[in-house]
């Protein structure tokens, strides 16, 4: 394994391990603060999913490093704790900020804890897949992030 | 009016509709599946455009009975069949209905998913013609259209089991094999091989249309002074 791949697999460990330290030591937020920090969280990942995708369909050139730094922003911020900017009531607009999360997301706190579960666990495969820098053993790990992603959405994003 | 046997529905619409089946069977699994078979999602919405597009030309030059004109279901139609005096063949005014309901139900989920997004990797073809929140409306459009499309296909299947269980006929072996019992001079004309490929030939450029391919990739921004960070 080159140093940048163990460096980035060490990283997920320890955020992974953090995931309850985190979660008790955050700055106060206000619910438009939440919100956009969630969006911008998501709007990232989607950034970096599509620049897996373009690689994996051939439509630019594969190239490893990139496909590490993707995965490993996506696994880092899958498993940044995010848990936490669902605040109760933050399923409402604040301020200018608008959010399309459905208020089932409390009341499901079983379905939120499956959902979040397969997220976290397809974040971590796609980093350890890429860092591989095999396409091959990249692709099944992107489809399974997307499908997880897509978890979530179905049951906790308005249309 | 002897009843023999009368070529109902042509070759042509009897492909479309069969592969509409398949078509679009096909695009509801994968759009549920999601993953890395929302290429295939997009692929297959592409067919059904193509078939849709092929179907509206038909409808205006295809064989008797695949003609809107034959079978379109006015008010007087439908009154007169659920007395019980309606009398031809093909579509009844109550399964014209549901024809119509179906095709423009398709049309507008197949319009929307030519301009959705998954906000994860996946978008429609015609998503960089248009801008994001559009397109999230769109996605949300497509998302909630399935459900009556979901309903309607239902309605469907219900309404052939009906038809076979309490009525005694047989609606899908006309649409297999063509032929149906009927009255001679309601025999189906029209819609030969020319206006066939007429009809192909529309159905292929929408599909282009719609695929996004002739749109020129937007000219790339100017690229970032550094790229090593």
């Amino acid at each position: 394994m080159t140093r940048n791949t163990t460096r980035a697999l060490t990283t997920a460990v320890l955020l992974l391990l953090s995931g309850s330290v985190l979660a008790q030591q955050l700055p106060q937020l206000k619910p438009d603060e939440v919100i956009r920090y969630r969006k911008a969280g998501y709007a990232f990942m989607n950034w970096n999913m599509t620049k897996l995708k373009a690689m994996l369909d051939g439509s630019v050139p594969f190239n490893k490093d990139q496909a590490l730094a993707a995965a490993a922003s996506i696994n880092s911020t899958v498993n940044s704790g995010m848990g936490a900017l669902y605040t109760p009531g933050s399923d409402k607009d604040s301020g200018n900020e608008k959010t399309r999360l459905k208020s089932e997301f409390f009341t499901q706190p079983d379905k939120v804890k499956e959902v979040a579960g397969a997220y976290r666990i397809a974040g971590t495969k796609l980093a350890a897949a890429a860092a591989t820098g095999d396409p091959s053993q990249i692709k099944p790990a992107f489809d399974e992030m997307g499908k997880a992603c897509k978890g979530c959405h179905e049951a906790f994003r308005k249309d | 009016m002897t009843a023999s046997r009368i070529r109902l529905w042509d070759l042509p619409l009897r492909l479309f509709h069969w592969s509409l089946v398949a078509t679009v069977l096909g695009a509801i699994s994968t759009g549920l599946i999601g993953g890395g078979w929302m290429v295939w999602h997009g692929r297959q919405g592409l067919a059904v455009v193509g078939l849709l597009a092929f179907r509206l030309v038909w409808g205006f030059v295809g064989s008797t009975h695949a003609r809107f004109a034959a079978f379109f279901p006015t008010p007087g139609k439908i009154a007169a069949y659920l007395r019980g005096q309606w009398q031809g063949v093909g579509h009844n005014p109550l399964g014209a209905l549901s024809v119509f309901a179906l095709l423009g139900l398709l049309s507008v989920q197949v319009a929307s998913g030519l301009l959705a997004n998954d906000d994860i990797a996946f978008n429609g073809p015609l998503y960089p013609l248009i801008d994001k929140a559009l397109s999230d409306a769109a996605t949300g459009w497509h998302r909630l259209v399935v459900n009556a499309l979901y309903l309607l296909l239902a309605l469907h299947v219900a309404a052939i089991a009906f038809h076979a269980r309490i009525k005694r006929q047989n609606l899908v072996r006309p649409m297999i094999t063509g032929w149906h019992e009927g009255p001679a001079e309601q025999e189906s004309r029209g819609g030969g091989l020319p206006l066939f490929v007429c009809a192909l030939i529309v159905a292929l450029a929408v599909t282009y249309a719609a695929s996004g391919m002739w749109i020129p990739a937007p000219a790339p921004l100017a690229p970032a002074p550094t790229m090593d960070w």
